[in-house]
């Protein structure tokens, strides 16, 4: 067996305020077919990444909906976690030394895992690409097995890649976050399923306004001047620096507009925490900027920051899909993006915000929202239904039910 | 220079309706005899912990009452955090394979952070091991100025030898060093005059400001927790010595007797602790199909905010640590009100007054026992819980721990009289 997680209890019948009775019904009756089957998660990590938050509500609702879900984690030792982060670096594009001896310590580590699966499952969904070759060393049966990559993997590195490939073909099916985030070197059937908020989670909830105003005060921040806000982890693709940057444009005729970065994580390289020590220099003597980092920031804080910005910003983005950007879009916040593929699903330039491609261009994009309330509302409108058309958890789960569905059929 | 953390301003103003004009009025004046020194916190990190939390209040409220205070943090490459980390681990007693290349290690990037320093400060207080060797690489240049503190917060009772050795002349060149326990300092330093000083919570943050009934209630809703029904909660990392598992068990022995019991327990983690996954997942199997217990997580979006949340709506507030630090989480809890039952240990009885502000426990059947006797009585429990705000208030907040460092460095400067009372938790030990 795999490392366990604690799965909270949830009720889909909270869902049918937001999403509709409709939608949730419609949800029920979809599952009803296929009730009881038994699903296997299973994941790098069940914390503090996108993939582990959007698990942990999907595998409680599913639950919820008769289907018998798990989430375990893979057991790797520290070389092997090591491995997995140069693996993950280099499916996202960035260079990485890959050797044969990282292969094969990655297929010993594979084989050891297929050791573990000791439960019969109808389905097993591999989340993420590093646990992959597992399903290569499991004795034939009638399992299915589902591989969902979260990250984008067009521009993955060839040395890792071609490592992963010959494995990813074994699988029955491949889901992806976005028709970009696919390869065409992937023959197997693939299905697109967007990643979801859950509007009903801390992060998402409405707050009063006096809680909101307490919390800012708390953080020194001023509730009546406008606030430009990007939640972000600290790294170097979120590009703290240009957005700085672009605030120090923006104060040239609004110089009573404030700045917030909320670092959702602890810097993981040595890019990360150069850029931390940046704009720590850049914003040490401005008493504006505001830096909220730690361990203890929690969802009811990025509500807080979010909500209570005037315009939310998102320069940069790894290889993924950024859903914080969603988050705010749910909140009605305008929100300017940088061009990264996974922002421009959530931010149609002109509609739901604006697209930005420099700190100029972004500076610009700030002030025109700040000035024009009128637009900023109507893009924040826009955003909020947009998010309810194509981002909410409820549409997440019914692309699952199908497909779930779909490989039951042909079992 | 280091690198400089920014921090937001605060004012001391905001907490005179909190501990009263006298409070106020000596922070004042101890403020004054200090006018426009210079202060300097050193560490090793801007980013969660205790220290950095502690810092972010400290350093502002010095500022706002006429000092000038900056807080750096160190400079490393990846080897010398691994290093650190390893010194610190050993330093609380974990056994480490401490190598020469480590202690080469460790020094070089003192000697780094050393050539880095370039100005000069009236105070310079450094924070744990991680940069305790700067000040020699200063005096051996002979470029050291003002007063030098070492503020050490953890307990280093079981200390490594071997570690502590190479440590100790570093920590004798200082001209004081600040412990949280008495129990905590080494008898062989020598050198330093040396302070106890325990820590202390900050009233103001959002883990621990007020929060309306309406914002409690639907935060526990979020989280699938019913605030009609009785909630017990401990927050903690999960290692042997915060025994998750007994805290389990304590909770199904109280449940047999009011079946509508929940419980929430919430992990601090680290992502690189691998001992702490492992407690992580040897929790949740205990708790296992009881959808009344609630296994939750810093790293899953439960923060500041959740945390004071939870803590305001539980009857009964467990800290059921079998070896302990300081324990702050029981002064966060005694100042939401709440009594807590905590372990007998580490710095726990100085901040739960036995039958008063909760009770002290040792083994499981006592906690249990005190956990129902609590859950059963809760008019009891609420006469507790308000007894613990005004011990806590008096002792254990932010404010305190201010005046005690600008008690230290009146000391330090020779500026120090009979007008300036020490406050009730500081000590001088030697």
């Amino acid at each position: 067996m795999y490392g366990t997680l604690a799965i909270s209890h949830r009720a889909l019948d909270d869902l049918a305020e937001i999403a509709g009775r409709d939608t949730v019904d419609e949800l029920r009756s979809l599952a009803r077919p296929i009730e009881g089957l038994r699903i296997l998660n299973l994941s790098v990590t069940g914390f503090g990444t996108g993939t582990a938050e959007l698990l942990n509500s999907s595998v409680a609702f599913m639950n919820d909906l008769g289907l018998d879900a798990h989430w375990q984690v893979v057991r790797a030792s520290s070389e092997i976690a090591q491995i997995q982060r140069e693996m993950y670096q280099g499916l996202g594009g960035l260079p990485v030394e890959w050797t044969q001896g990282k292969t094969d310590a990655w297929l010993r580590d594979a084989r050891m895992n297929a050791r573990l699966l000791t439960e019969t499952f109808d389905v097993v969904i591999v989340h993420d690409p590093q646990p992959l070759a597992i399903r290569s060393f499991v004795p034939p049966s009638d399992t299915r097995w589902v591989m969902h990559s979260h990250i984008d993997l067009s521009s993955a590195i060839d040395a890792v890649w071609m490592r992963l490939r010959e494995h990813v073909e074994k699988y029955d099916l491949a889901i992806f976050p976005s028709l970009s985030f696919c390869r065409p070197d992937i023959t197997i059937p693939k299905r697109v399923v967007p990643p979801a908020i859950d509007p009903t989670s801390a992060r998402n909830m409405p707050l009063p306004p006096d809680l909101i105003e307490n919390v800012l005060r708390q953080y020194g921040i001023d509730p009546a001047r406008p606030i430009v806000c990007q939640v972000s982890p600290c790294d170097a693709a979120s590009d703290l620096v240009g957005v700085v940057d672009a605030w120090w444009r923006v104060r040239e005729t609004r110089p009573g507009v404030q700045l917030v970065f909320v670092l959702t994580t602890e810097a993981a390289d040595a890019a990360g925490r150069a850029s931390y020590d940046e704009i720590a220099r850049l914003c040490h003597d401005e008493a504006d900027a505001f830096v909220v980092s730690g361990n203890e920031i929690g969802n009811v804080e990025v509500n807080v920051f979010q909500t209570a910005a005037s315009v939310v910003v998102q320069k940069g983005l790894r290889k993924g899909f950024g859903l914080w950007v969603s988050d705010a879009l749910w909140k009605r916040r305008p929100c300017v993006v940088g061009p990264a593929p996974g922002l421009l699903e959530q931010v149609i330039d002109g509609e739901t915000g604006l697209v930005a491609h420099s700190s100029e261009e972004l500076a610009s994009a700030i002030t025109r929202l700040l000035e024009d309330r009128a637009t900023a509302e109507k893009y924040g409108e826009n955003g909020r239904r947009r998010v309810a058309e194509r981002f909410l958890i409820t549409r997440y789960l019914k692309d699952y039910l199908g497909i779930l569905t779909e490989l039951h059929r042909t079992a | 220079m280091l690198g400089s953390v920014p921090t937001t301003p605060k004012s001391l103003e905001t907490y005179r309706p909190i501990i009263g004009d006298e409070r106020t009025e000596e922070i004042r004046a101890l403020g004054a005899r200090l006018r426009g020194a210079r202060v300097l916190h050193v560490n090793a990190t801007a980013f969660g912990g205790g220290v950095a939390e502690i810092l972010g209040t400290m350093v502002p409220l010095m500022n706002d009452i006429g000092l000038d205070a900056d807080w750096q943090v160190i400079k490393g490459a990846d080897e010398f955090f691994q290093v650190t980390k390893a010194m610190h681990n050993s330093l609380q007693g974990m056994y480490i394979d401490w190598t020469p290349a480590m202690r080469e290690i460790w020094t070089n990037y003192n000697s780094l952070n050393a050539d880095l320093f370039d100005e000069r400060y009236d105070f310079v207080v450094i924070h744990d091991p991680q940069p305790a060797a700067i000040l020699t690489f200063l005096e051996e240049r002979g470029e050291r100025h003002g007063k030098w503190v070492w503020r050490c917060h953890i307990d280093l009772t079981d200390a490594q030898v071997q570690v502590w050795d190479l440590l100790r002349p570093h920590v004798a060149r200082y001209d004081a060093a600040i412990f949280t326990l008495p129990s905590y300092v080494k008898d062989d330093l020598e050198g330093p005059a040396i302070y106890s000083v325990p820590p202390a919570i900050d009233p103001l943050s959002p883990k621990n400001a007020d929060l309306p009934r309406a914002t409690v209630d639907s935060i526990l809703e979020r989280y699938g927790v019913d605030p009609k029904r009785p909630m017990i909660t401990q927050i903690s990392r999960f290692d042997p010595w915060k025994d998750p598992l007994g805290v389990i068990d304590c909770y199904r022995a109280v449940k047999d007797q009011i079946p509508d019991l929940q419980l929430v327990m919430i992990a601090s983690m680290a992502s690189d602790d691998p001992e702490g996954w492992d407690w992580y997942e040897r929790t949740v199997r205990r708790a296992g199909e009881d959808w009344d217990i609630h296994v939750l997580s810093n790293l899953n979006g439960v923060g500041n905010i959740e945390v004071n949340a939870f803590q305001r709506a539980a009857r009964v507030v467990v800290q059921k640590s079998l070896r302990e630090g300081f324990g702050l989480v029981v002064s966060e809890a005694l100042w939401k009100g709440r009594p807590v039952v905590g372990g007998n240990v580490g710095g726990i009885p100085l901040q739960i007054v036995d039958g008063e502000t909760g009770f002290l426990v040792n083994t499981l059947e006592e906690c249990v026992e005190k956990v129902l006797l609590l859950l059963n009585e809760p008019a009891r429990a609420d006469r507790m819980g308000a007894a613990g705000v005004e011990y806590v208030r008096d002792r254990f907040l932010t404010t305190r721990y201010l005046r005690d460092y600008l008690n230290i460095f009146c000391q330090l400067a020779g500026q120090h009289d009979e007008s300036l009372p020490l406050s009730p938790m500081q000590r001088v030990l030697r």
